[in-house]
């Protein structure tokens, strides 16, 4: 029994209840308010959200906006460290640093950076996340160590860490959106579907989100050496990445990814959509991070697949005695951490022994 | 030909799974009286605490039976007429069949306390007694846990959870004898004292006490002070078979109420098989007693359908494993870890070779005891981290030393990251003589 999770399933606002669906439908309005700003055909002709930054003295509403997400974070944080992290060193570790990288480095220091005049930049971020990191448009007009730490981020060191770490480093310890959702989004994570359908439904959405973000930025790096000459394809490619970072940015990573919290669990971003993770999660599937299973320890509880934030039915693996790597696993570690039978652990080790090997030996003579 | 598996628990669900994989045409058909689909027993204290609820204990999707062409049947069996090979329900169905594999597991030992039955009673292995024990676990209420075993614990934590007080009786001199020592028993009953339970060591029940509406009362100790109060018992005393409708029939049981079944897991009828908690199969060690674990359940399932479908596979039980957990403390166990004391509370003589390597971790709810035969390690019981029992299994068959293990134990921990790794401390006991 995980202290911290006791009476998940007698909680309407965790079981899809009236409450989850008033927070699901609060959470999208705001977020529609947020990146839409005036919607004149509603009647709506001013921006709500600018609105409120200004009657808080602070300048723009995405400053406000970071203020809500890091605090969220910090609340949400403590919450989770309350629940899971007493006999957790992993969960410690992880968690405060997920919640200090956002303090420092997804608020604090982009502020503080225009401050001094110079541009924000999110040190936490990386294309394809943040697709202006490697566009022409942007990235060229940086101080050369930041075009060098984003080219060197993306292409180098995201790869490698990736291999040998497993996509967790970034997905569970670094990353905003994954954090929001180990932190804030703690008590839902559970809603994930877990269907075979749905597996089938994010490896084709993933790839595609991934695709998109692929051929916008060739699109603008395209344009960046030809749109001088052919004002018309510049015109077309400023509406794909407008397009873009309408339709994934902000719809899909934002009012969906977190509107749907309440409804379908903390990962519906990370899992079906987010082109980082997509990439970080193929060359997972070749590194050395993999869940071992303990043999023929598995009592078929259900914990595991239960608590997994994004949907993977652990437990057929624990039953089949087979150690796994699955493109999608972000290690937040819950699965292992909640199995009675301590059948699961997260592991880069190089491999000790061969998969697959029978280990059960019967009849020895004790 | 038509597979009956009266059992839809681990092993007949096992079993069914095994049949249809070497036979596509067959018709296979699954009794239960319990539940429409294969859940997790062991699963049953976090439906009670609401971590899970009943679905997510389905190990598999439930399309699994049409996908199958399993035949689900629901009702309960009241006889079996071997003769004409049919199973006779309570409704006066009857069901016949080719090959029957009997999987009916076991049910909790009734309790054997003058005025122990009626109301206020619980036990906790079905779906039934966990239904009866949710309606009347209430916050405020004061329950008495009978019996220092496995169930026993997960009841009283369950229970402690939802704000009952909790009272936990244990008749042995410590807690769980059959695989703790005195040490680790005593550093599992201090973790549930700071959980807030009143474990009472050496307690022996002497009578349940009622009121005039036969309601419950309390209960009384063996010599001790004057009556405990309660408003509910649950008794965790073990489990027994769940073969009553087969006593007095052709079957040949066990004393015991178990099925008494071959190596093949046939049983002494014709074209019946039995397999899982019922079936009284044969230990390493020679001794005859069914085998009430979730995965020895599923692979007699495994081999009791590999035996109906005429292989010439056997039953053999492996090297003993097993593992659990006391509130927050996991504890692992791998090859021969002699028991300190025997059910009836007489002490077990460990024999003369056996010597005992044991360690607690200051200042945590940790230890690790290694029992060496000779200069051969051949048992592990590690409480408080968790241990890969592989790793341990492998070193027993490869006859290795005490200083072999001790050199590489860190190896077999599997703590998440982060973890304190092993290490022998100073104040390790060495060896000491005796396996406990």
């Amino acid at each position: 029994m995980q202290a911290g999770l006791v009476d998940t399933f007698r909680h309407p606002a965790r079981t899809r209840g009236g409450v989850a669906w008033l927070v699901s439908g609060l959470l999208l309005v705001s977020y529609l308010l947020l990146y839409l700003g005036p919607i004149p055909v509603l009647g709506l002709h001013f921006d709500v959200f600018q609105k409120l930054a200004e009657a808080v003295h602070v300048s723009s509403k995405w400053t406000l906006y970071g203020l809500l997400y890091t605090a969220a974070m910090v609340a949400g944080g403590a919450y989770f460290l309350r629940r899971h992290a007493r006999n957790s060193p992993y969960q410690r570790v992880r968690t405060i640093v997920v919640v200090l990288v956002q303090i420092v480095f997804g608020f604090s220091l982009p502020l503080v950076m225009t401050v001094f005049g110079a541009h924000e930049y999110y040190f936490s971020y990386f294309w394809p996340l943040k697709l202006e990191y490697l566009s022409p448009g942007y990235i060229l007009h940086q101080p050369f160590l930041i075009l060098a730490y984003s080219f060197l981020g993306s292409l180098l060191a995201f790869p490698l860490l990736a291999y040998f770490l497993g996509k967790r480093f970034y997905c569970s310890w670094i990353c905003g959106c994954g954090g929001l959702a180990n932190t804030a989004g703690e008590p839902f994570r559970h809603l994930s579907d877990k269907s075979a359908a749905s597996w089938r439904l994010e490896k084709v959405s993933i790839y595609l989100v991934l695709f998109l973000s692929v051929l916008t930025t060739a699109i603008l790096w395209v344009n960046w050496a030809i749109g001088k000459q052919h004002p018309d394809f510049a015109r077309f490619a400023f509406k794909v990445q407008d397009g873009y970072g309408f339709g994934i940015g902000a719809v899909f990573s934002g009012v969906i990814g977190v509107g749907l919290y309440p409804l379908m669990g903390t990962r519906v971003w990370c899992r079906f959509g987010c082109p980082m993770a997509a990439i970080l999660g193929l060359i997972q599937k070749f590194g050395r991070f993999r869940i071992s299973v303990k043999k023929d320890m598995c009592i078929a509880c259900g914990n595991c697949s239960t608590y997994c934030e994004m949907g993977i039915d652990v437990r057929q693996y624990a039953m089949a005695n087979q150690s796994f790597t699955r493109a999608s696993c972000v290690g937040c570690g819950l699965c292992a951490q909640v199995c009675p039978r301590g059948v699961l652990r997260l592991e880069n080790r190089p491999r000790r022994w061969a998969a697959g090997e029978p280990i059960r030996v019967y009849a020895v003579d004790l | 030909m038509h597979y009956v598996i009266l059992g839809n628990g681990v092993c007949g669900m096992e079993a069914a799974l095994a049949l249809r994989r070497r036979d596509a045409e067959a018709r296979i058909s699954l009794v239960s009286d319990e539940h429409e689909h294969f859940f997790s027993r062991p699963a049953l204290m976090y439906v009670f605490c609401g971590q899970l609820d009943l679905r997510a204990t389905e190990p598999y999707d439930r399309g699994l039976y049409a996908r199958m062409g399993f035949e689900r049947v629901s009702g309960r069996v009241q006889a079996l007429e071997a003769t004409a090979k049919t199973l006779l329900f309570s409704d006066g169905r009857r069901l016949a069949y080719d090959k029957l594999l009997l999987a009916v597991g076991s049910k909790g030992r009734p309790a054997p306390w003058p005025g122990a039955s009626g109301a206020g009673l619980h036990y906790f292995v079905t779906l039934r007694d966990l239904e009866g024990l949710d309606r009347e676990a209430k916050a405020g209420r004061r329950a008495v846990v009978i019996g220092g075993g496995l169930i026993g614990v997960e009841v009283a934590e369950v229970l402690k959870q939802r704000g009952l007080e909790v009272t936990f009786l244990i008749r042995e001199a410590w807690y769980f004898p059959l695989a703790l020592d005195r040490n680790e028993s005593a550093l599992v009953a201090e973790h549930m004292r700071r959980h807030g339970v009143d474990v009472r060591l050496g307690a022996r029940v002497e009578d349940v006490l009622r009121g005039p509406d036969s309601g419950l009362r309390g209960i009384r100790l063996t010599g001790g002070p004057a009556e405990l109060a309660c408003d509910l018992i649950v008794c965790t005393i073990g489990v027994v078979p769940n073969t009553e409708f087969l006593r007095g029939g052709p079957l040949q049981l066990s004393d015991a109420g178990a099925i008494q079944v071959d190596e093949q897991l046939r049983t002494s009828l014709p074209d019946v098989w039995a397999a899982g908690d019922c079936a009284n199969v044969t230990w390493a060690d020679g001794s005859r007693r069914p085998e009430q674990l979730w995965y020895t359940a599923r692979d007699q399932g495994r081999v009791a359908a590999q035996s109906m479908l005429g292989d010439p596979a056997s039953y053999r039980r492996g090297t003993w494993y097993n593992s659990a957990k006391f509130f927050d403390l996991e504890w692992t166990s791998a090859g021969w870890v002699p028991a300190a004391i025997d059910w009836d509370g007489g002490r077990i003589d460990p024999g003369p070779d056996l010597k005992t390597w044991f360690q607690r971790v200051p200042g945590r709810f940790e230890s690790q005891r290694i029992v060496v035969e000779g200069e051969r390690v051949v048992g592990f019981n590690m409480l408080g981290g968790r241990w890969n029992h592989e790793l341990m299994l492998q070193w027993i068959h490869e006859r290795r030393s005490l200083d072999h293990v001790l050199k590489r134990l860190a190896d077999a921990q599997f703590d998440e990251e982060f973890s304190v790794r092993f290490a022998v401390r100073p104040e390790a006991s060495g060896l000491s003589a005796g396996g406990h």
